[in-house]
C-alpha cells in the first residue's frame, strides 16, 4: 500500500522538480539574450537553490525511511554533487563571475532537468508498478 | 648621436620618436622604419664572427621563408649592404669602413648579440666576481668624463634583416621570419618596436588620414591580420584578443581626441555601430553602407551642415569620418537623468596606527593642496569626509568660512546618517570651510588610541550619502577592518604559502566585498583603495571592490610618513588621483564585425549583460582585455572593432568616446603568424593567468601560461618550418615574437604569479590587481623590468635630446652586466633600484652620493642629491625620466641597492633580472630548453 502512494507523492515532488529546472534554463537563457541583468538574475535564483536541494534531500530521504534502495541509490549522486557544492560555498550564483561560468551553469542545469525527467517517468513506473501489485493482493 | 641626420644614406630620414626618446629611421622610398641607424647596417657588430664570411646562398631571397640556420649567418654578413638600394654597388669591402674608429673596450657592449655571450663569461670580459684589481675600473673611461667616445651601437642586426626582407617581398603583405630562438638572446630594444603593421586593403577607409586607424596605445589586438575561419585561428593557437585602453591620458605631443559637438550621430540601425572611416557611401553620398553588418542607413540630414556658421558644411572634413578615436557630445536620448555631478568622498582611517604612521597627516594634507585640482570647471563638485575608527565621524560642513561640527556614529551595525544635509556640500561654496577642516582633522585624532577599523560601516556610509548621485569613494585605510560588515579575520598562515592553497588567500574572505561591490555598480559608485598597512590587511578582499567597480587598488605596506620618500610617493600618486578628470556613470560595449564575437572580459569592471561593462568612474589609464572568438567564417577583406563608451564627463557633459580599429583578414597561417603583437599577447596572458590563479591554483596559472606557449611553439614549428627534420637544432618562432618567450618567463616570475613561499599575500594580490589593470606600456616592464648601465653610458644619455631626456641603451636582464665597479639602474615602473657595485670608486659615489666612499653608502629608499657635477645631473636626469616616460600616476621609489648590502633588498633587486636563476626558477637559458624539450617531444 505504502509503495504506491509514496511514489504518487514522488512523482508530483519529481514534476515540481522539473519545472523549477526548466524555469532556472529558460532563466539562463533570458540572461544570454540580455532580458535581464545579472543581479536580478543572481537574487531571483539564489532563493531557489537552497529549497531545491532541500526538496530532492526530502524525498531521497523518504525512499531511505520506506527502504526503496534502488531509487535512494538512483538519487545518492546527486545528492554528493549539491552537498559537495554546499561545501565549497560555490551554490550560489555569483553576479560577478556569472558571465564566465554561464556555460557551466547550463550545462548543468540541462543535466538536472534530463535526472529530473528520467526519475519523473521512473517514479512514475515504480508507482504503476506498486499499483498493480497491489490490485493482484 | 647629436644630428644622426648627417650620418643616413641618402633616402633615409631620422624622426625623433616622443613615445621612447630614441630616433625612429625611416627609409622614405619604402616607408619602412627601424630604430638602428642605416648606416651601420653593413657593419658588423664590434665582436663578431669575422667579415670573412660569406654572403648566405642567394637562393634564399627567393623563399618565403628563412630558416634560422641560415639567417644567423646572415647576421653577421654582408648581404644586407648588398641589398640595401640605398648602398649602390658598395661590396663586401665595405666592412672595412672604420665607422666604429677608436673603438674603446666598453665590456657592457661587447656581445650584444651573442647568446653564449649573454649566458656565458663573456670573453674579456672581467669576471665579475673576480677580483682582479689590473683592471682600471671602466668608470674612468666613461664619457662624461673627458674622454670622447663612438657610442658604439649594439645593432641587433635583426632589424637589419627585416628591413632586407621588407624590401625583397613585395607580395605579401605580413612577411613571416623565423628566427632561431637558441642563438638570439633577448634584445631589450625589440620590445620598442611598433606591433607589426597593419596593412588594410587599399580604399578599405574612406579617409586618407594617418589617424583613421587606433593607435596601439588605444586599443590593440593580438593579431594584425584576422584569420578567416576559427579553424585557421586554433591551428595557430594564437589567442585573439583585444588589448584596450580607451581612456588613456593624452601626454604633450599626443594627438588630441577630436570633439564632435553637434549632435549629429550617425549609427548604422541594425548593429548601432558608429559611423566611422571604414564606412562606404552609397546612392550618391545619400546613404552609407555599415562596415560591420553591409546595412545600407540613411545619412542624417544635418550630417553635412555646419551648424556653427550654419551654412552647409565640408562632410569629408568631419572628425568621426578621419579620426579612430572621436568623442560625441551625447543628445538627451542617451540619458537616463541628466548629468551626474563629479561627487568625491573620502573615507579616512584615523585609528591609532593610521595617525601614528603619519598617513591621516599626509592625505589631509595632499587633498587640501590637491582641491584646486579635482576637476570642478562647472562648480558642481561636491566633497564629503568621513573619518573612520570603530565608530563613524561625520563632519557637518556649513556654507562659506563656517566652523565644521564632528558628529559620531558609534552604532556601526545599522548605519544611518547622522544629519540629511551638509554632509556631502559643494566644494566650491564650502572651499574654506573645508580647507579649515582637512587642517584640523590630523590635530583632532592625533591623541586617538583606538585600534580596529569599521571599513565595512564607512563604506556603507559613503555609499548612502553618495547612492541618490554616484560617484567616486577613495578609501585610505591602515588596518584590517575588523568592525561591522565586511570585518576581516587575519588568515594569513606561513605554512600554506607555495601550496596549492594559497589562491584562497587571493580571493575574497568574505561575501560583502562582491555583494556590495555589485550595489556601488549599480548606484554608479566607484570604491579606490590606498592601503597603508604595516602588517596583513587582506588586500586581496579589498581590492574586490576596486576592481568590479572600476577603481583602482594603491598599496604602501608599511607606509611611514616620517620617511620623506614614502610620504613624497603617496603625496604625488594621490595628487595624479584627485587630479585626474575622470568618466562618471559609463558603460562600455565593443562591437565587431559579422563573425566575431566578444567572448570574455578582463579587467576592473563589472559586466552586466553579455556584452556590457559598467564602470561607474573610468580612471585614465587602466587597461581592459577582451578575448574575441570567430563564430562563422568572415568574407570581408577587413574587419572592424569598435569600442564605445558612453559617459559623463566630469565636467558634467554626456559624451560618447568611440575607438575604432580596422584590421585585413587573411587565409593564409604564415601572414598570422606573422601579423601577432608579442606585447597584447604578454599582456593578455598576464589578464588570463591572474584569473586562473583566482579560479584554479597558482600552480595552475602558471602550467597553463607555459602551456599556451608550447602550443603556440609547436604549432609554428610544424606549420611553419620543415617539420621533423631539423628538430634538434632550433627551436622557431615568428621574428614578431621572439620576444614573447622572454615575456612570459618575466611573467611567470613576477611577484603575482611567481612560484614562493616567501611572498606575502597581500604583496601577492597587489601585484595581481597591478597585472591585470596596467596598460601595456606599463605591464610590460612590469613584467620585463628596464636595466640600465649608468657607469659607462654613452655621453648624450641623461643630457636632453630633442624631446626630453636620453635614455642610456637598455640591457638584457642578466647580473651577468652588472660590473663590480659600477652604477646600474633597474627599474620595472614601480621601483627604481640603484645598484652599486662594490668596488666603485670613491670618485663616482662622491660625484652621484654626495659621500666620500662605498663604505659610508647606506642601502635603502633615498632621493637623490641633485649635485653641481655633469654625472649627478645626468643621473638625476634619467631616474626623472624614468619616473615621468610612462602614463599612469605612479611614481616609483628609488632604492640604493649595495652589492654587498642587506640580503632582502638584495634579493629584491636581483629578482628583476628575470634572465637569471633564482631558486627554483628558471634562467632564460634554461626555460628556452625546457621549452624545446617540450617542443620536440609532442
Amino acid at each position: 500500500m505504502g509503495a504506491g502512494w509514496l511514489f504518487l507523492f514522488a512523482v508530483l515532488w519529481s514534476a515540481a522538480l522539473l519545472f523549477g529546472a526548466v524555469f532556472f534554463v529558460i532563466m539562463f537563457s533570458d540572461l544570454e539574450s540580455d532580458y535581464i541583468n545579472p543581479i536580478d538574475l543572481c537574487n531571483k535564483l539564489n532563493q531557489f537553490v537552497l529549497p531545491e536541494y532541500a526538496a530532492h534531500a526530502f524525498l531521497a530521504l523518504l525512499f531511505l525511511l520506506s527502504g526503496q534502495w534502488t531509487a535512494l541509490l538512483f538519487n545518492i549522486p546527486l545528492i554528493a554533487f549539491n552537498v559537495n557544492k554546499i561545501l565549497n560555498k560555490n551554490h550560489m550564483y555569483d553576479a560577478t563571475e556569472i558571465f564566465r561560468s554561464l556555460p557551466g551553469h547550463q550545462k548543468e542545469t540541462y543535466f538536472k532537468l534530463g535526472f529530473y525527467l528520467i526519475s519523473f517517468f521512473y517514479y512514475l513506473y515504480r508507482m504503476i508498478v506498486a499499483l498493480i501489485a497491489e490490485g493482484e493482493h | 648621436m647629436a644630428s644622426p641626420d648627417q650620418q643616413l644614406p641618402p633616402g633615409w630620414e631620422a624622426r625623433w620618436d616622443a613615445q621612447y626618446n630614441q630616433y625612429l629611421f625611416v627609409d622614405t622610398t619604402t616607408g619602412h622604419s627601424q630604430w638602428e641607424p642605416p648606416a651601420q647596417q653593413g657593419i658588423p657588430p664590434a665582436v663578431g664572427p669575422t667579415p670573412s664570411v660569406s654572403p648566405p646562398p642567394a637562393h634564399h631571397s627567393g623563399k618565403r621563408r628563412q630558416y634560422a640556420a641560415g639567417q644567423t649567418q646572415a647576421y653577421y654578413a654582408s648581404d644586407n649592404a648588398l641589398n640595401d638600394p640605398s648602398y649602390g654597388a658598395a661590396g663586401p669591402g665595405l666592412h672595412a669602413q672604420p665607422a666604429q674608429g677608436g673603438q674603446l673596450f666598453t665590456p657592457g657592449l661587447v656581445g650584444e648579440n651573442q647568446f653564449a655571450a649573454q649566458q656565458g663569461p663573456v670573453p674579456g670580459q672581467t669576471p665579475y666576481y673576480g677580483g682582479q684589481e689590473a683592471q682600471q675600473p671602466d668608470y674612468i673611461n666613461a664619457p662624461g668624463y673627458g674622454q670622447t667616445q663612438q657610442p658604439a651601437y649594439g645593432q641587433p642586426p635583426v632589424d637589419a634583416l627585416a628591413s632586407q626582407f621588407n624590401q625583397m617581398g613585395m607580395g605579401q603583405k605580413f612577411q613571416l621570419n623565423t628566427s632561431n630562438l637558441l642563438n638570439t638572446p633577448p634584445e631589450p630594444r625589440e620590445l620598442h618596436r611598433p606591433p607589426p603593421e597593419i596593412h588594410l586593403p587599399p580604399n578599405a577607409a574612406i579617409s586618407p588620414s594617418p589617424l583613421a586607424n587606433a593607435d596601439p596605445s588605444y586599443q590593440r589586438s593580438t593579431l594584425n591580420a584576422i584569420p578567416t575561419t576559427s579553424s585557421l585561428l586554433s591551428k595557430s593557437k594564437i589567442p585573439l584578443a583585444l588589448i584596450l585602453t580607451p581612456y588613456r591620458t593624452v601626454k604633450e605631443g599626443d594627438e588630441p581626441v577630436p570633439l564632435v559637438t553637434d549632435t549629429v550621430i550617425a549609427r548604422c540601425r541594425r548593429c548601432r555601430t558608429y559611423i566611422n572611416p571604414y564606412v562606404q557611401f552609397i546612392d550618391g553620398g545619400n546613404r552609407w553602407r555599415c562596415c560591420m553588418c553591409n546595412m545600407s542607413n540613411e545619412v542624417p540630414q544635418l550630417f553635412d551642415w555646419d551648424q556653427v556658421r550654419n551654412q552647409p558644411g565640408d562632410r569629408w572634413a568631419r572628425a568621426e569620418l578621419n579620426h579612430s578615436v572621436v568623442e560625441y557630445v551625447a543628445p538627451t536620448e542617451y540619458m537616463v537623468r541628466p548629468p551626474q555631478p563629479a561627487v568625491y568622498i573620502f573615507l579616512i582611517d584615523v585609528s591609532h596606527a593610521a595617525v601614528q604612521s603619519g598617513m591621516v597627516a599626509t592625505a589631509t594634507r595632499t587633498i587640501l593642496e590637491n582641491l584646486d585640482r579635482i576637476p570642478d570647471e562647472d562648480g558642481r563638485t561636491k566633497v564629503a569626509i568621513i573619518c573612520f575608527d570603530v565608530s563613524l565621524y561625520f563632519f557637518s560642513v556649513a556654507p562659506g568660512d563656517g566652523e565644521s561640527t564632528m558628529l559620531v556614529v558609534s552604532d556601526t551595525d545599522d548605519v544611518f546618517l547622522p544629519k540629511p544635509n551638509d554632509l556631502l556640500v559643494n566644494l566650491a561654496e564650502c572651499r574654506k570651510s573645508l580647507e579649515n577642516l582637512l587642517g584640523k582633522v590630523n590635530e583632532m585624532f592625533q591623541e586617538n588610541s583606538i585600534i580596529g577599523s569599521a571599513l565595512g560601516p564607512a563604506l556603507q556610509a559613503g555609499f548612502k550619502l553618495m547612492s541618490p548621485i554616484g560617484g567616486k569613494i577613495t578609501v585610505l585605510s591602515s588596518t584590517l577592518p575588523s568592525v561591522g560588515a565586511g570585518a576581516l579575520k587575519n588568515r594569513e598562515d606561513p605554512k600554506i604559502l607555495g601550496t596549492a592553497k594559497e589562491s584562497g588567500l587571493l580571493q575574497a574572505a568574505s561575501p560583502f566585498y562582491k555583494t556590495f561591490a555589485i550595489e556601488c555598480s549599480r548606484a554608479q559608485v566607484s570604491v579606490d583603495m590606498f592601503l597603508f598597512s604595516a602588517g596583513y590587511q587582506d588586500v586581496a578582499s579589498l581590492a574586490c571592490l576596486p576592481h568590479y567597480t572600476s577603481g583602482q587598488t594603491y598599496y604602501y605596506p608599511a607606509f611611514n610618513a616620517a620617511r620623506a620618500e614614502d610620504a613624497q610617493k603617496f603625496a604625488h600618486e594621490f595628487g595624479e588621483v584627485l587630479a585626474m578628470p575622470i568618466m562618471l556613470e559609463a558603460v562600455m560595449r565593443v562591437r565587431a564585425s559579422r563573425g566575431l564575437r566578444m567572448s570574455s572580459f578582463h579587467g576592473n569592471f563589472f559586466v552586466r549583460s553579455t556584452d556590457l561593462l559598467a564602470m561607474p568612474a573610468v580612471p585614465q589609464d587602466q587597461s581592459y582585455a577582451i578575448e574575441i572568438q570567430i563564430e562563422e567564417a568572415i568574407t570581408s577583406p577587413f574587419v572592424v572593432f569598435q569600442t564605445a563608451v558612453l559617459h559623463t564627463t566630469c565636467y558634467g557633459e554626456r559624451r560618447i568616446r568611440v575607438v575604432t580599429l580596422a584590421l585585413p583578414t587573411t587565409t593564409n597561417l604564415s601572414e598570422v603568424f606573422a601579423s601577432a603583437d608579442q606585447v597584447a599577447l604578454a599582456t593578455l596572458f598576464a589578464n588570463k593567468a591572474v584569473e586562473r590563479s583566482l579560479t584554479h591554483k597558482l600552480e595552475d596559472a602558471r602550467d597553463h601560461t607555459f602551456k599556451a606557449l608550447v602550443e603556440l611553439l609547436i604549432a609554428y614549428k610544424t606549420s611553419m618550418t620543415s617539420g621533423g627534420a631539423g628538430a634538434s637544432g632550433q627551436l622557431a618562432i615568428a621574428e614578431n615574437l621572439k620576444m614573447l618567450p622572454v615575456l612570459v618567463l618575466g611573467l611567470l616570475k613576477n611577484v603575482g604569479i611567481r612560484q614562493s613561499a616567501q611572498i606575502p599575500p597581500d604583496i601577492r594580490a597587489y601585484s595581481q590587481a597591478l597585472l591585470t589593470s596596467l596598460p601595456s606600456q606599463l605591464l610590460i616592464p612590469y613584467i620585463y623590468p628596464t636595466f640600465y648601465s649608468l657607469h659607462n653610458m654613452p655621453p648624450e644619455a641623461g643630457t636632453i635630446g630633442e624631446s626630453g631626456v636620453v635614455m642610456p641603451p637598455p640591457l638584457p636582464l642578466t647580473s651577468e652586466r652588472l660590473e663590480r665597479h659600477g652604477l646600474h639602474l633597474i627599474e620595472d615602473g614601480q621601483t627604481i633600484f640603484l645598484w652599486v657595485g662594490r668596488d666603485a670608486v670613491p670618485q663616482l659615489i662622491q660625484d652621484v652620493f654626495n659621500l666620500p666612499s662605498y663604505e659610508v653608502l647606506r642601502g635603502g629608499k633615498v632621493t637623490l642629491p641633485i649635485l653641481d657635477n655633469p654625472f649627478s645631473q645626468r643621473v638625476n636626469a634619467i631616474v626623472q625620466k624614468t619616473r615621468e616616460m610612462r602614463r599612469g600616476v605612479y611614481y616609483p621609489h628609488l632604492y640604493i641597492v649595495k652589492d654587498d648590502g642587506e640580503a632582502p633588498l638584495r634579493l629584491w633587486a636581483l629578482s628583476c633580472l628575470i634572465q637569471d636563476r633564482a631558486d627554483v626558477l628558471p634562467s632564460y637559458s634554461q626555460f628556452i630548453s625546457s621549452l624545446k624539450e617540450k617542443v620536440s617531444t609532442t
